[in-house]
């Protein structure tokens, strides 16, 4: 039997397409019966569309127009 | 949804024309569009200290090399597979003065009980879609916040697959993990977004 531990952990493996079929039945099995990982499912979703949204970049101190002037000329001297 | 932010392949071909022929545009659009997602390849493989060099070498690496591209992978893909080659590289040179947070470390398990059931109610989100959740700039600054606190491994895995919309045996090969490691990666990554998201609408 599939406990709410169990969605907690295939979770994403659920979402992306890649819980074998066993599996999967056991976990639609569970979400009939528990709101709370229905909507535990349903909040993945969204923070997994949120972040595709938002799109949040790596921490990064590069000044990229220096950096293509300097790879500009780099590539002129070949 | 998933957002892939990649050239279309005519695009993208009169771009690498434009390298080519030295238009300083064309180099400055590049590495606006590209620098920060290889930095975060070069930081998941090598760690913070060295991963600006890294990524600076394969920039110079790349414009040599930019005549031979064929074409057959993305701009994208190729840039990130000669940044995941030179991090490697790197790596070895390094040996053991590299420490990585490797995004492993099992996190402690105190939402279930013995027996797998939850200890806590999960409610419904009152608000839902990414655009109700982004009108909210205190609730996007957390995120943004969680997203760089990941371990670099995670960041990179969240990035690739969930943002820049790359296939996973692709980013597995550029990250140089199995495909069971980036899954958990991931699904890490994502809890843990949706746990700040959570904690802040329970407030």
């Amino acid at each position: 039997m599939f406990q709410c531990k169990d969605v907690a952990e295939e979770a994403s493996n659920y979402i992306d397409g890649e819980l074998p079929l066993g599996k999967r039945i056991g976990l639609l099995l569970h979400l009939v019966v528990c709101s709370c990982c229905r909507n535990y499912l349903q909040q993945l979703r969204s923070t997994i569309s949120t972040i595709a949204l938002l799109h949040p970049k790596e921490k990064d101190d590069t000044d990229t127009l220096a950096l293509a002037k300097v790879l500009l000329k780099a590539s002129k001297k070949q | 949804m998933k957002k892939t932010i990649s050239l279309d392949k005519n695009h993208e071909k009169s771009l690498i024309k434009q390298l080519i022929a030295g238009e300083p545009q064309a180099f400055e659009m590049v590495v606006s569009q590209y620098h920060n997602i290889m930095l975060t390849v070069a930081r998941a493989i090598v760690g913070e200290a060295f991963a600006d060099e890294v990524v600076q070498d394969a920039w110079i690496s790349a414009i040599k090399a930019l005549p031979k591209f064929e074409g057959r992978s993305s701009l994208k893909t190729w840039l990130l597979n000669i940044v995941s080659n030179g991090a490697k590289t790197r790596v070895r040179r390094e040996n053991r003065q590299i420490s990585l947070d490797d995004g492993w470390q099992i996190e402690p398990d105190d939402h279930f009980d013995q027996r797998g059931h939850r200890l806590d109610d999960v409610h419904k989100w009152e608000q839902d879609t990414p655009e109700a959740l982004l009108a909210n700039d205190q609730l996007q600054t957390i995120i943004e916040s969680t997203f760089q606190q990941l371990p670099a491994l995670q960041r990179a895995a969240l990035t690739m697959y969930d943002m820049e919309g790359i296939k996973m045996e692709e980013m597995c090969n550029i990250l140089d993990i199995s495909a069971s490691n980036a899954r958990v990666l991931l699904h890490r990554a994502r809890t843990a977004l949706q746990q700040s998201i959570e904690k802040y609408q329970g407030n």
